[in-house]
């Protein structure tokens, strides 16, 4: 249990924060979920994505999903391994889906952003790119 | 004379002779075993590797704090077929003391892996499970645990459809040890024939009776292989060969599996019953795997006669029939005599009307079949075995099923009309994914033919509108709630088309209607001048962008509904309003696994925004606003307000259809009502379709709908009677949503300087 803690804890840390970071920010500390199911799931989501079996990792995100469709953390963590899978549109939708369930949350809105800024860009659409990254840069401020 | 005959004889049957008579006879019985064996091994092989793909429900998943009642666990238990068990528990059953259960789920295989079967231990209180204990593995006990998922039905061979093919390992040991204490009691240990059987036969032919009696399983197998009824020395003996032959190429289980799903069990009009998976829900409408001691022995009991002992016909014949039965498994000890005395004192519990198809929910089934259909190819979806993992909410859809057939004969009964002349369709999904929970294609929800909910394109009348107001709310410098829009009379001339006149339900014209207001009370005048002002053929493009991929009527009438969509099409038109703009394809497949259970493909969630937050969030406060003082009200007579559902009824012209869609925090769900002669029913929206939704949607729990407001709305006070910036002081003011931006600047003259004691609107609350 405690195991599974630590490492909640540090997911979440990778989710809020954006794992790839933007730089001189304070990530802040929630778990991703309330809910040790959720959380569960999400771990094992994550551990699916370190063996590299994407599509194992997907179905239980949408298992997690579907204990709490309205997380926006969990909409966010599917965008980014539709990202990593290539899938740029599904990423740009799903990231627009947590967008919408995460009204109070900057930091996670502004990483929705980024990541429909590279969706757009992966796509070739370099006005609507430059504009999330804008959307991006006005929630981190 | 007869020494001359012998001599010739003699001089004939010279030893080469003989041998040569002796060689042919022998190269002829060789062929004739080669043909025998070369027949008998196609039959058989024919029969064994033609599988269906088997189509399953979604599993329940289980976690501690979920909402779920204890009776609703109990019915997935009994839908499973878990069976109450006393002190030992085995996988398949549960204890039940108030609120607290102990399960023992079976072992099953899904998509990401296996789950073996895991003791639980889980307890109530009020409608959550407060505390899930797995005691299998009590190191794990955050992961949710998933029940086995329900057996719906089968994609069947074409020729085939009149059979539910079981695995040996699905089929109660009771029923294999009775089927044997019956029908051959030495079927492990014989060679496909027992000899003192054939031995009586003979005797039997010998005093003139025909040949009858000494089949064993394998001979029985045979004959009902090869179908013909003719009783001749011939046929028994070739019957006899075969059934070594079979037994030579073959196992013990091999055999019985083929027989369990061969033999003829009973007769419905020109389809005949083999096998015991149909039979037992030809006469018992339940899976195999859960048939009850009492139905075990009525089936092995049929095996003797099917339509002698029909239990339908001949219920008295068929209760003594299966009493021998249970009599004779005491007897060889299959069964303890406790066992005897609660089974025969059980009824025949055989279901009145035969179901019709091969599956308990032929609606979804079908579903599924024709999603299936864009990826697979028809003959493997119909041989290869492949296991479907569906959507399908079983305790959803026992619900929708329910709600619709009740009140449809409520319905009649109240207003004088003849028994069964109604008909309808439900179709509920999860308004955040667009999961199909349940898909009720009829009243006769086992009746496999019209599927409604897919196939009945019907005018959709005043469900339309939400996409007229939609429309103009996606221009929110032009329109807002609080726009006044005219509902005076209207005539719109078009070359070549007759005159347009749309008239309001309450056959009156309402004047100047704030948007909100207008879609709320569902009136027509107003709307239609929208859609016209607005273009049709912009409101029909943007039905088609939320969901209806096919061309659509744009004539001025087609802005009332007057053009058909299936309640099916109509929910996936809705799907993107309930779920804050985004287009999610209704889905009903979840996982495709091979029939050894390896992953294939999944039906991945896919979603795409369609709409803008802000116009979307408009829209559903719009709906909710129907519901709350518009022509849902009567909802409220179901569910609390609180849930501030979204909805919207509809009405078409001389009242032949009855709509309502509508949706909560967690489920979206479309119900139509009408005749399959399209004859009136004089029904609106509100008094048909809605009291299915409403007695639905009250036994499903839904989650208050709380839309996220966001960030470019603001709220702001609104006078009704001008459209004008108002306060909370004025009388009758609205706090309603603007895009940031719109909120109107000039003030009403309701605003006056003396402040009072603020009113908060349901709105405000909401947000609070």
């Amino acid at each position: 249990m405690e195991k599974i803690r630590a490492r909640s804890v540090l997911l979440t840390l990778c989710v809020l924060s954006g794992c790839a970071g933007f730089p001189g920010r304070e990530p802040g500390i929630t778990p991703v979920s309330g809910n040790d199911a959720v959380v569960s799931l999400v771990n094992a989501a994550q551990s699916n994505i370190s063996d590299g079996k994407y599509d194992a990792a997907a179905a239980t995100l949408e298992r997690a999903l579907r204990l709490e469709p309205r997380n926006p953390a969990l909409w966010h963590q599917l965008a980014k391994l539709r990202m990593q899978q290539g899938q740029y549109q599904q990423a740009e939708g799903l990231a627009a889906r947590s967008n919408g369930w995460s009204v109070n949350n900057k930091t996670l809105q502004a990483e929705n952003w980024r990541l429909i800024g590279e969706s757009r860009l992966k796509r070739g659409d370099y006005p609507g790119a430059q504009a999330a990254f804008d959307k991006a840069a006005e929630q981190a401020n | 004379m007869n020494k001359q005959i012998v001599n010739k004889i003699q001089h004939f049957v010279t030893p080469i002779r003989l041998r040569i008579f002796f060689l042919s006879l022998a190269l002829l019985l060789a062929g004739f075993f080669l043909y025998l064996d070369i027949a008998v091994r196609a039959q058989f092989e024919g029969k064994r590797w033609a599988l269906p793909a088997r189509v399953y429900a979604r599993p329940l998943e289980l976690y501690p704090g979920m909402k779920l009642r204890p009776e609703q666990l109990l019915l997935e238990l009994s839908m499973l077929g878990y069976r109450s068990a006393g002190s030992q528990l085995e996988p398949g059953s549960y204890r039940q003391s108030d609120a607290s259960f102990t399960i023992m789920t079976r072992p099953f295989i899904f998509w990401d892996g296996a789950q073996g079967a895991l003791e639980l231990h889980a307890e109530f209180e009020a409608d959550r499970l407060r505390n899930l204990q797995n005691l299998t593995n009590p190191g794990n006990t955050a992961i949710p645990v998933r029940l086995d998922p329900q057996y719906i039905g089968g994609i069947y061979p074409a020729h085939n459809e009149d059979r539910v093919l079981v695995r040996l390992t699905e089929v109660p040991p009771l029923l294999i040890q009775g089927l044997i204490a019956i029908e051959d009691r030495k079927f492990y240990s014989h060679h496909g024939i027992d000899p003192r059987g054939i031995a009586r036969a003979v005797l039997s032919i010998l005093r003139g009776g025909g040949v009858q009696g000494g089949s064993t399983v394998t001979q029985q197998l045979v004959k009902n292989f090869f179908l013909t009824p003719e009783r001749t020395l011939r046929r028994k003996i070739t019957e006899i060969l075969m059934a070594q032959l079979l037994e030579l190429h073959y196992s013990k289980e091999e055999i019985l599996e083929a027989y369990l799903n061969e033999i003829y069990l009973g007769q419905d009009g020109n389809r005949a019953i083999h096998g015991f998976g149909l039979a037992s829900l030809f006469y018992f409408n339940r899976p195999v795997s859960r048939l009850g001691l009492n139905e075990i022995a009525l089936l092995t009991g049929l095996i003797k006669g099917p339509s002698y002992y029909d239990p339908r016909r001949h219920p008295a014949r068929a209760l003594s029939r299966r009493n021998l039965v249970l009599q004779e498994m005491t007897q060889q000890q299959v069964i303890t005599q406790q066992q005897l005395i609660s089974a025969r004192s059980a009824p025949l519990d055989v279901v009145d009307h035969a179901p019709v198809g091969t599956s308990i929910y032929p609606a979804f089934v079908e579903l599924v079949h024709r999603q299936l259909r864009s990826d697979y190819r028809e003959t493997d979806l119909r041989s290869e075995g492949l296991l479907i993992f569906t959507t399908l909410d079983p305790l959803a859809q026992f619900t929708a099923e329910r709600a619709l057939t009740s009140r449809l004969g409520q319905l009649e009964k109240s207003r004088k009309i003849v028994p069964n002349a109604l008909d309808g369709a439900v179709v509920v999904t999860h308004s955040q994914n667009g999961e199909v929970q349940a898909l009720v294609g009829g009243r006769d929800t086992r009746y496999e033919g019209f599927n409604r909910a897919l196939d009945a394109q019907r005018p959709i009348g005043s469900l339309l509108k939400p996409v007229i107001y939609l429309s103009a709310l996606e221009q929110p410098y032009a329109y807002t709630l609080a726009t006044l829009l005219d509902d005076s009379p209207l005539v719109w001339r078009e070359r070549g088309a007759p005159d347009w006149e749309p008239r309001n339900y309450d056959k009156t014209f309402h004047g100047k209607v704030p948007l909100y207001s207008a879609l709320a009370n569902s009136y027509n005048v107003s709307a239609a001048r929208l859609g016209l002002s607005l273009g049709v053929r912009k409101v029909m493009d943007n039905v088609q962008r939320l969901g209806i991929d096919r061309n659509l009527n744009a004539f001025a009438s087609s802005l009332l509904g007057a053009d058909g969509l299936s309640p099916f099409e109509v929910a996936q038109l809705y799907q993107p309003l309930a779920s804050g703009g985004f287009r999610l394809p209704l889905r009903s497949i979840r996982e495709v696994l091979t029939a050894d259970g390896q992953p294939l493909q999944r039906f991945s969630l896919s979603v795409q925004q369609v709409i803008d937050p802000g116009p979307a969030f408009l829209t559903t406060a719009a709906l909710q606003y129907v519901v709350r003082e518009g022509t849902a009200d009567g909802l409220s007579r179901y569910l609390p307000p609180d849930l501030q559902i979204a909805g919207k009824t509809g009405t078409t012209n001389d009242l032949r259809d009855s709509w309502f869609a509508g949706y909560t925090g967690d489920r979206l769900a479309v119900v139509w009502i009408g005749r399959d002669d399209n004859q009136p029913i004089n029904m609106t929206g509100a008094s048909g379709a809605m009291t299915v939704w409403g007695d639905m949607m009250a036994k499903l729990d839904p989650e208050p709908l709380q839309p996220p407001q966001p960030d470019n709305i603001e709220l702001a006070w609104t006078d009704p009677a001008n459209g004008l910036k108002a306060d909370e002081n004025c009388q009758n003011a609205k706090l309603l949503p603007f895009i940031r931006g719109s909120v109107p600047t000039e003030t009403s003259p309701c605003v006056s300087q003396a402040p009072s004691e603020p009113i908060k609107s349901w709105f405000k609350r909401l947000f609070e």
